[in-house]
């Protein structure tokens, strides 16, 4: 936008047109005292804080020419009263004075108004230290007040919004910034005003109250300690706090957060800026969701199972023990005897050593990094193939860009999307929701959609048809392959037989993919009901991708929604059975985690090492397994059901004892530090793998891999086993055996960049630049009135890897797997919805608990009336699997044909039934007594 | 020669027919001034309340950084002082004091005050820490009533910082 010239008290500069009064005077270093403007959300002039004088150069109504005075300077007209500064666009030759007597009346006006009702209770008030009011005070305000104290009114304090914001009605300021927050950027409209006058006051208007995955950011954004968190509450004083960068591993998005610190103890989390990722936002279960780092039930000290208990014992005796095993094991029945399970949540660096160790040592690739349950998806591996372009920012995308999102509820998986999308929209994105059932994000949708349950691939071989119809292959600006038999495959569906499959128009269709097609940017985003209609999915919303030529550019590509923090992450370093890091395909492929649980029955396998999943939680064949098993190693936080059948129980450091870097969904590298001492005697995961590899390596294990150089060629799987192209095999390193000496998890990450096709270049010392990080906090006094609101990123932005087909110039696959019918010869569709509060062990001793919904089945209100269900009933679901008993809820939202069951929850697993990530069902009510 | 010597011890002898000022401590202590800086106290209301309504002020203006104080909030059946939020852990160095007086100058509510106590001595270090229930007076020994504004307990109130207890 152009420039326009602008005088703030006698100065000069020219701002962006558009820009408002208190942003543009900012601009050029002045600053006018704001309450309820914030740089976020729409201005609304309430709390008159930024008056100011302005002025415009008189206009000759004849020439419409600025008049100009006897010296040759236009005439400025000034506005008969103070204008909002937070309200009033600049304008050309506009003349503005932040520091008149008349503005520095209002100013002191307006504070002395502010505070006859204000209870000042700083000395007891969590935002005492960082907070606006107080800062204003001092720096605008009046030096005392003419209101009698006794006068003041004195309010109920504090008030329950919800379970975890407390508000106190006298600090409040009704600045409306809370209900703004929730009405315009969260999309949550709970929260509204009451009554009128003195009686004033925010409340909540949802059941349950404060019902929002956002609430605390209200905490922060509140230029008054009028909204406390229930976690912070009456902690500590800010000013003692010390802030610790962190990476959130909590969901895929990876949020920068500060755990704020008190000597070694976590007082609160706040965001950390940053542009790319979070801005200046975190979701509830990140901010709440982190007390598991000081509970009581971690594991501090090693333990041994002698004489069927389990035994504190010492690291030394712990990791010889670990390494005396698996080295018999590996001695008598070879490597490949052993197994080895590592949860999404870990760093890069652990999840690589824990491979290289398991690769090099024992020559086994039976890895993974899922539980192993028949409802696990198939690895993903298009999100990284295509994942979005190096560069890109959902900051800083908008107008002519398209996001799909496609079986996915980002609330629930990913929270903080539902942040970054809705300022997209803001800024004149489209969004197209499509899904089996209405999800929360629909209501920003500009398209929304539903597909018939299951016929996901369908709505999207149609998108494909109505695609390749329009522009054919022009587009496809990759090397690939595979072209004659995708040309093939298409022919084979109409659009509008896709239409009738999946039930969605296909006018609708077409319109999607013409919306698509001119779209300058576009970006894929799919979630765990996508990717539980199989591989096949993921594959035809990269060649989606490839035909739209919305790939291997900035702003453009797949974002695969996985569980935990670093899925992505456990995928580039290869823990799967069937490729080595960086999507390298192996010849031969080791056992997955589905396949482990009867091998070890079978006495296949006989030796498994756990690092922080639970799989006998969930499973009862991993827990039978686990039980005939020879020798089980648990490295873990807690004592959990699977570590109460290890053999050796080794306590892991949590994310806050170590460093680590985490890829996020847009696979961003992040690095997170280390923000308290270990706690107990637990270490780090990578030095518990060093320390086995150290001990193997002094009984003299000979090192099983480094006999074939190059086993497989680096192409990524694409259509697998399917008209491969050529490929180039370039050369994957293989490691040399090692020394095992990492001092560091730097030395890990330099040797990750060396090795890990992608990674290179992803040192720890170029994940510490703050580039673009945002611009939050750097601007002149911002802290004076965002104050408390989040923290400058001052320790890197993390960096983001380039998609392999930027990386490596290999071709993709473009064939795709035929469509199978789906057999029907039970009913209803079980489909697993994840739950942002479920049964992660990570949430233990947060206030999130209690939010953390008991099993049931969900079903709509047709079905529970042809079955003649009510909400409440017991009913009991049979598929080929076995059975389960459940009590039924109906809800409007499940779409008929479906049974809606929430995922991994505590103490509940429907294993029982499902015999895969779908699995079809019947359901009948159980009639008790 | 002899003249010199009694010269110089003149002095000396003047002083053998006045009282010593030298007390034979620890059997005799000396009354120290009013407004002596010694060991500190946590105060009470008249009523038994503690004043102390933790908000670490003391501790942010301790140069010594000699104060740790960990906030709480009161409940209805279990309300220690008045208002919101009381001091679960009051603690002080007292090797790190310098004995400044900062703290009883920042307490909003004139809680912690330095008293007259001065015999500080410990045979480990750990010993020198003094803990909350070693700092407060007797639930007997509080003064002062608290003010009106404060007693409202059913609305429960926070203390005002500026008025004068
Ligand atoms: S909101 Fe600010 S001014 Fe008001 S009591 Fe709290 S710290 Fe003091
Ligand atoms: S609670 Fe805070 S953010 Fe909400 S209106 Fe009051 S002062 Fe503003
Ligand atoms: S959105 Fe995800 S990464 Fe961000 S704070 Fe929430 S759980 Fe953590
Ligand atoms: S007297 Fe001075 S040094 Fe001692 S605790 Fe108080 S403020 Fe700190
Ligand atoms: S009226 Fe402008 S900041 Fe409130």
């Amino acid at each position: 936008m152009a420039d326009v010239t602008i005088t703030v008290n006698g100065v000069t500069f020219r701002v962006p047109a558009g820009t408002n009064v208190v942003d543009a005077a900012r601009i050029g270093g002045i600053s006018i005292p704001v309450f309820c403007y914030h740089p976020r959300m729409k201005p609304v002039g309430m709390c008159r804080m930024c008056l100011v004088q302005v002025g415009t150069p008189r206009l000759d109504p004849a020439t419409r020419q600025p008049m100009l005075g006897e010296d040759g300077r236009p005439v400025i007209a000034m506005m008969p009263k103070l204008q909002t500064g937070c309200t009033t666009p600049v304008s050309e030759g506009m003349v503005i004075n932040t520091e008149s007597d008349e503005v520095q009346f209002a100013q002191k006006g307006v504070l002395e108004f502010l505070l006859t009702s204000h209870p000042l209770d700083c000395p007891v008030c969590d935002k005492g230290g960082e907070c606006p009011l107080q800062n204003l005070t001092m720096a605008w305000g009046p030096g005392n007040s003419r209101f009698d104290y006794n006068d003041k009114v004195h309010f109920e304090k504090p008030v329950h919004l919800g379970d975890l914001i407390l508000l106190d009605r006298e600090r409040c300021i009704l600045c409306a910034r809370c209900v703004r927050f929730q009405d315009e950027l969260a999309d949550d409209p709970v929260l509204g005003f009451d009554n009128r006058g003195r009686n004033w006051m925010i409340i909540s208007k949802s059941d349950p109250p404060f019902d929002s995955k956002f609430s605390g950011n209200t905490t922060d954004i509140c230029p008054v300690g009028a909204l406390t968190s229930a976690d912070f509450r009456f902690k500590a004083r800010v000013w003692e706090l010390s802030s610790k960068p962190v990476v959130c591993t909590l969901c895929p998005v990876g949020c920068n957060l500060s755990l704020d610190m008190r000597y070694d103890q976590l007082m609160r989390v706040m965001p950390r800026e940053n542009g790319a990722v979070n801005d200046i936002w975190i979701c509830d279960k990140g901010r709440f969701g982190h007390r598991f780092i000081e509970h009581e039930s971690r594991l501090t000290t090693p333990l041994i199972r002698k004489g069927g208990h389990l035994v504190e014992a010492s690291w030394d005796e712990a990791l010889a023990l670990v390494a005396e095993k698996l080295a018999a094991v590996q001695s008598s029945r070879g490597g490949s005897a052993i197994a080895g399970l590592a949860s999404p949540r870990l760093s890069n660096e652990d999840l690589y050593l824990f491979q290289k160790l398991f690769r090099e040592y024992f020559g086994s690739h039976n890895l993974d990094h899922m539980p192993g349950s028949a409802a696990d998806v198939d690895y993903d591996e298009h999100g990284a193939l295509m994942g979005v372009g190096k560069g890109t920012n959902l900051m800083e995308m908008g107008a002519e860009s398209l996001v799909l999102v496609i079986g996915a509820d980002p609330e629930e998986e990913a929270p903080l999307y539902v942040l970054r999308l809705r300022a997209m929209l803001e800024r004149g994105a489209k969004l197209v929701v499509a899904n089996m059932r209405p999800t929360k994000l629909d209501r920003s949708a500009t398209t929304r959609l539903y597909y018939q349950p299951g016929s996901e691939l369908a709505f999207v071989r149609g998108l494909l048809r109505a695609v390749f119809d329009r522009v054919g292959h022009e587009r496809l600006h990759l090397k690939h392959s595979g072209l004659e038999q995708l040309r093939k495959t298409l022919s084979d569906l109409s659009v509008e037989q896709a239409a009738e499959l999946c039930g969605v128009p296909a006018e609708t269709i077409r319109a999607v993919a013409q919306a698509l097609l001119e779209a300058k940017q576009g970006l894929i985003m799919y979630g765990a009901e996508a990717r539980s209609a199989g591989a096949g999915m993921s594959e035809s919303l990269g060649v989606l991708a490839a035909l739209t030529g919305k790939v291997g550019k900035p702003g453009s590509g797949l974002i695969a929604l996985l569980p935990g923090g670093n899925s992505r992450g456990a995928l580039d370093m290869g823990v799967r059975p069937d490729a080595r890091p960086g999507y390298a395909v192996l010849s031969q492929r080791g056992l997955g985690a589905r396949e482990v649980w009867p091998a070890l029955r079978e006495g296949r396998v006989k030796a498994v090492w756990i690092a922080g999943l639970d799989p006998a939680a969930q499973l009862p064949a991993a827990r039978a397994a686990l039980e005939a098993a020879d020798f089980v190693v648990v490295q873990e936080l807690f004592l959990t059901a699977t570590a109460k059948l290890a053999d050796v129980v080794l306590p892991a450091a949590s994310v806050a004892e170590r460093e680590g870097t985490y890829t996020n969904a847009e696979r961003r590298v992040q690095r997170s530090r280390q923000a308290r001492q270990a706690h107990g005697e637990a270490r780090p995961d990578w030095q518990i793998i060093q320390g086995v590899a150290q001990h193997l390596s002094e009984l003299s294990v000979p090192v099983a891999v480094p006999t074939q150089r190059v086993e497989e060629s680096s192409q990524p799987v694409g259509g697998k086993g399917k008209s491969k192209g050529p490929g180039k095999t370039t050369a994957v390193t293989v490691a040399e055996p090692s020394t095992w000496d990492y001092l560091t998890p730097s030395e890990i990450a330099a040797e990750i960049a060396e090795r890990v096709p992608g990674y290179a270049g992803i040192t720890y010392s170029a994940l510490a630049a703050t580039g673009q990080g945002g611009d939050w906090g750097r601007q002149t006094n911002e802290a004076i009135f965002y104050d408390g609101t989040n923290y400058e990123n001052s320790e890197g932005i993390g960096i983001q890897l380039p998609n392999l087909i930027e990386g490596q110039k290999t071709a993709v696959s473009l064939g795709l797997r035929p469509l199978s019918k789906p057999a029907h010869e039970r009913s209803l569709l079980l489909v697993s919805q994840s739950l942002a509060y479920d049964g992660d062990l990570l949430l233990r001793g947060s206030l999130l608990e209690r939010q953390i919904p008991q099993p049931y089945v969900a079903l709509s209100q047709t079905d529970a009336d042809k079955l003649n269900i009510k909400p409440g009933d017991t009913v009991r679901l049979d598929s080929a699997a076995g059975e389960l008993t459940l009590s039924a809820r109906v809800v409007d939202d499940v779409p008929a044909g479906v049974a809606l069951i929430p995922a991994n929850l505590p103490n509940f697993s429907a294993a029982a039934v499902q015999t895969g990530p779908r699995t079809r069902v019947n359901l009948v009510k159980v009639v008790t007594g | 020669m002899i003249g010199q010597l009694l010269k110089g011890l003149r002095t000396t002898f003047g002083y053998i027919f006045t009282q010593p000022v030298t007390v034979q401590y620890p059997e005799v202590k000396r009354p120290v001034r009013e407004r002596f800086r010694g060991r500190h106290e946590l105060k009470r209301f008249a009523d038994g309340k503690e004043r102390c309504i933790g908000c670490s002020l003391c501790a942010a203006a301790c140069p010594a950084d000699a104060i740790l104080v960990v906030p709480a909030e009161n409940t209805p059946d279990h309300q220690v002082s008045y208002g919101e939020r009381y001091a679960a852990t009051y603690e002080i160095n007292m090797l790190r004091c310098i004995f400044c007086g900062y703290c009883e100058d920042a307490c909003p509510t004139n809680a912690i005050v330095l008293e007259h106590q001065y015999e500080l001595s410990f045979y480990d270090r750990r010993d020198s820490i003094y803990t909350k229930e070693m700092l407060l007076v007797p639930e007997d020994q509080g003064h002062g009533d608290a003010p009106p504004i404060l007693t409202q307990l059913e609305r429960r109130p926070s203390p005002p910082a500026q008025i004068d207890l």
